[in-house]
């Protein structure tokens, strides 16, 4: 099975786009891989992808992509228009890719080799500020495959490599808050002890006071 | 990440015509402000300032002296064109918000 999944995403172009209705292409493969989807819902794909996974699988073409999931032009890439972006940072937690460099009220700008065209960020955008325009080659110092098999190991490889960061980062953030939660913990049980220690010292002459009614001093023996 | 001799990062300049990725490889322990320096960029750019613009890693901004983390991708940002007090009356206007996250 996780061969055929295998198998099966390295046909997948890795846009990582999710108009399959699965959260990555690699999940996408696997659903393919166990019969519980068609494989006929990937549009970066195309007829090319389409007919390899025919092959592949030995399941049928001929329905073609399902045309409910929208149309895709192989090339076009995410590109910002500067007047506009306010630097809300909405389109960089929303690229799978890393394919977006800015921060908090910082210029956002992408780069270009890294965009797989998946669109997603275009949503979030709350000045409607990105556009799709075919790629111009503008990236300068990564050596890059324009596509087929090589440009997806590299969108697959990128995607991985962003899905493991935010991964460590999640483990980070717990992880301080376990600190945190076991300072106040630890912080919580000193006081409660002391609590009880002081309890007890009042229970202690309490108790004395019970077995000894008179005041010392004040009964006649 | 932690612990690595050599730390593999980028740099990275991106303008809306050339996005400029330095790919380079320093020794641990080293600073933001020496992968800028080391990078080139400074040089080639001269209207970057560091004393200035903000700079970070992965979208989170950093100081000039923090210290680097085998993958990071480090980001010499650009200002804003567009003035921000006048983006958010526009963006009310539109009944949108900036948002956090």
């Amino acid at each position: 099975m996780t061969v055929l999944a295998d198998r099966i995403d390295a046909l997948l172009p890795q846009t990582q786009c999710r108009r399959c209705g699965y959260p990555d292409c690699r999940k996408y493969a696997e659903a393919i891989a166990t019969g519980a989807t068609d494989i006929n819902r990937c549009p970066p794909g195309g007829q090319e992808t389409l007919q390899a996974l025919a092959k592949l699988t030995g399941r049928t073409a001929a329905a073609g992509i399902d045309p409910g999931l929208g149309g895709f032009t192989p090339g076009h890439v995410a590109v910002i228009i500067e007047p506009l972006c306010i630097g809300c940072t909405k389109c960089i937690q929303a690229c799978p890719v890393d394919a977006i460099v800015g921060a908090a009220k910082q210029m956002h700008t992408v780069i270009e080799a890294l965009c797989t065209g998946c669109e997603l960020c275009i949503p979030p955008c709350p000045v409607d500020c990105i556009r799709m325009q075919p790629a111009r080659g503008t990236t300068e110092g990564m050596v890059v495959p324009v596509s087929g098999n090589k440009q997806a190991d590299f969108f697959r490889a990128h995607y991985r490599a962003r899905s493991a960061r935010l991964a460590r980062e999640q483990t980070e953030r717990h992880a301080r808050l376990r600190r945190k939660e076991f300072a106040a913990g630890a912080r919580e049980e000193v006081i409660a002890r002391r609590k009880a220690e002081i309890a007890a010292a009042v229970a202690r002459v309490r108790a004395k006071r019970a077995q000894q009614p008179s005041k010392p001093g004040g009964g006649s023996r | 990440m932690a612990g690595a001799e050599i730390l593999r990062i980028e740099v990275v300049y991106a303008l809306p015509d050339t996005q400029h990725v330095i790919a380079m490889e320093l020794a641990a322990g080293a600073s933001v402000r020496t992968a800028i320096e080391r990078s080139g960029l400074l040089q080639k750019f001269p209207e970057i300032r560091l004393a200035h613009d903000k700079v970070g890693i992965f979208g989170r901004v950093v100081k000039l002296d923090d210290g680097l983390d085998d993958g990071d991708r480090l980001e010499i940002y650009r200002p804003l064109v567009r003035d921000p007090k006048e983006a958010r009356r526009e963006l009310a206007a539109r009944g949108k918000t900036m948002g956090r996250g």
